[in-house]
């Protein structure tokens, strides 16, 4: 008679913060945005918005240049920002709808983790996107600033004026509004943007009943992001009365500064350091941790 | 208690603690030079358009299309509404320098070209809107340095506004030395000497023949320069510059004619 000897089944304990699953889980939301085709729509609007930068009047080179910087700046922060709140708004309601959230929450995945997973998953898709869009908008930047300074030297050349003391300058404006450390500044601040934009849809994700409503309740904050700072220059210290003072500072409590990352005109000049980039980093860190703060407290009462 | 209550109650605190805290950032990069104060908009002024158009990142945005709308309000001569235009967008980017040498352009020379051309207007008129429009260029000049006080392309273009437009030599002068101290090409330089050569007092002549003797004495091309050479005659003369420091005379022009022959050598 043989006797089955039982060998013990190796179990792995369950670790209560494990990054293994919160890169699972995001690389999952990567995907599945991505499958919502998303980024094919924004990808064509900033060409769009960078095409229609070359069908400007033919202004200055130096004016050339920045309107092109303007408009490419311009279609990326509303692209990343209209991107973040549209997809993050659509995240939670996707999950109930498909079922996965259950599945997900079934296993031993804490809710937190979750929410981290998703969080990354977007700004993941954020970072990727906006790295694409800078390498292509670096490459028309550096090709316009080439054919304008080539120009410019013919002109010279033609005028019998291209000394090297007047090429040396014309170079020297011209490279000033062209491809520069600025322009990648400007990028990051785009990202930084729109990742306290996507930490604060999420967290309204979390208590909203429709994806309706944490778009456009995203959207209002976000707009009203935008005019903070000046709504703490011109109402909180000005000649206002008292509601007008009180609504002021609650917005200016309840709203996040997104003017902060407004760097373009110093980004231009290249005047914005290390420093100062990394002093805005962790400010933005501040905001996504304290919302994904709050997330948590919100998710974890959430009847699902 | 309860999580939500709590979550809100943290978003609250959150909100509170960091109000000093972006404050504080705010004024610091702006003391960097890094950030731009809120324009300063008077209530004459389109203050809602203003509001909308100071939403953070999108300034840039704004003040460039308020740059083509310029660009198109110029294509249709409208002064009004390219002033207009690009008071908007010189306010959202004050410390844009193109803006502003862009905004005095138009009015200095394009306008003030404009009306002095128009046909229609009688004398008095054409002058006085000549003058109004090159004064209006001055003024937008001078409030773009009161953002960019050392910026040398403002400050050329405040020279030429001096020099050909209102001419003023001593404030040509002023501005053009002002430009190169600030990084203008050398041109612009021996340009304050030869508007301080039209002063013509004692001390702007003196100004005047150092920075013109301090090119000469470089050697080519400046020895060849018919102007360098033309005012520091005059400036030999006016400061009595004694003969062994004076520049060499000019050579006689050869002639490339043949001289015309003697038909008699003497009077009848």
């Amino acid at each position: 008679m043989s006797t089955v000897i039982a060998t013990p089944v190796k179990t792995r304990a369950h670790k209560g913060f494990s990054p293994g699953r919160i890169w699972t889980l995001a690389t999952h939301t990567a995907t599945q945005l991505l499958r919502m085709r998303i980024v094919a729509f924004l990808a064509v609007f900033c060409l769009v918005a960078l095409g229609a930068a070359f069908f400007f009047p033919q202004l200055s080179p130096e004016q050339q240049l920045k309107q092109l910087k303007d408009w490419s700046m311009g279609s990326m922060l509303v692209a990343s920002v209209v991107f973040s709140i549209t997809a993050t708004a659509l995240l939670l309601p996707k999950d109930l709808e498909d079922r996965t959230l259950y599945t997900i929450l079934s296993k031993p995945v804490p809710r937190y983790e979750y929410l981290l997973g998703k969080l990354l998953g977007m700004l993941l898709l954020l970072f990727c996107g906006l790295l694409l869009m800078d390498l292509i908008f670096s490459v028309v930047l550096w090709l316009k600033q080439q054919a304008l300074l080539s120009a410019m030297i013919a002109m010279l050349e033609q005028q019998q004026a291209a000394t090297p003391e007047n090429v040396a300058y014309v170079e020297a404006s011209i490279r000033k509004y062209g491809l520069n450390s600025g322009v990648h500044v400007e990028v990051w601040m785009v990202f930084l943007r729109a990742s306290v934009v996507t930490a604060m849809t999420l967290l309204i994700s979390t208590f909203a009943s429709t994806t309706l409503f944490t778009i456009i309740t995203s959207m209002a904050f976000t707009i009203a992001g935008f005019g903070v700072a000046l709504m703490r220059e011109w109402v909180l210290k000005g000649l206002y009365g008292w509601t007008e003072k009180t609504v002021g500072a609650l917005l200016a409590i309840l709203c996040p500064d997104l003017g902060m990352f407004d760097l373009s005109t110093a980004a231009i000049r290249g005047e914005v350091t290390l420093g100062v980039v990394g002093q805005l980093t962790g400010y933005a860190a501040m905001y996504v941790a304290a919302y994904m703060v709050v997330s948590h407290l919100f998710f974890v009462e959430k009847e699902l | 208690m309860n999580k939500r209550v709590l979550g809100v109650l943290l978003f609250l605190a959150f909100g509170l603690a960091r109000l000093p805290l972006d404050h504080a950032m705010t004024m610091n990069l702006r003391e960097k030079g890094l950030k731009e104060a809120p324009p300063t908009v008077s209530w004459q002024e389109d203050f809602g358009q203003m509001f909308l158009a100071t939403l953070g990142g999108l300034r840039s945005l704004v003040a460039s299309v308020g740059f083509l709308e310029a660009y198109s309000a110029w294509e249709r001569n409208d002064w009004g509404a390219v002033d207009n235009r690009m008071t908007l967008v010189t306010r959202m980017q004050p410390y844009e320098p193109t803006y502003w040498d862009e905004a005095s352009w138009h009015m200095a020379y394009n306008a003030a070209s404009y009306f002095k051309r128009d046909k229609s207007l009688r004398a008095a008129i054409q002058n006085k809107l000549f003058k109004d429009h090159v004064q209006r260029g001055l003024e937008i000049l001078n409030e773009g340095l009161r953002y960019l006080p050392e910026n040398r392309r403002l400050l050329e273009a405040l020279g030429y506004i001096y020099k050909d437009r209102q001419p003023d030599p001593e404030r040509a002068a002023t501005a053009f030395i002002e430009a190169h101290k600030n990084g203008s090409l050398d041109f612009i330089e021996r340009l304050g000497a030869y508007e301080l050569v039209k002063v013509g007092d004692r001390a702007s002549s003196a100004q005047a023949y150092e920075i013109l003797k301090r090119y000469y004495d470089r050697g080519p091309p400046f020895t060849k320069m018919e102007s360098i050479q033309r005012d520091l005659r005059i400036l030999e003369n006016r400061l009595n510059i004694p003969a062994d420091k004076r520049i060499p005379a000019a050579p006689a022009p050869a002639s490339t004619t043949s001289p015309r022959p003697m038909l008699r050598n003497t009077n009848p």
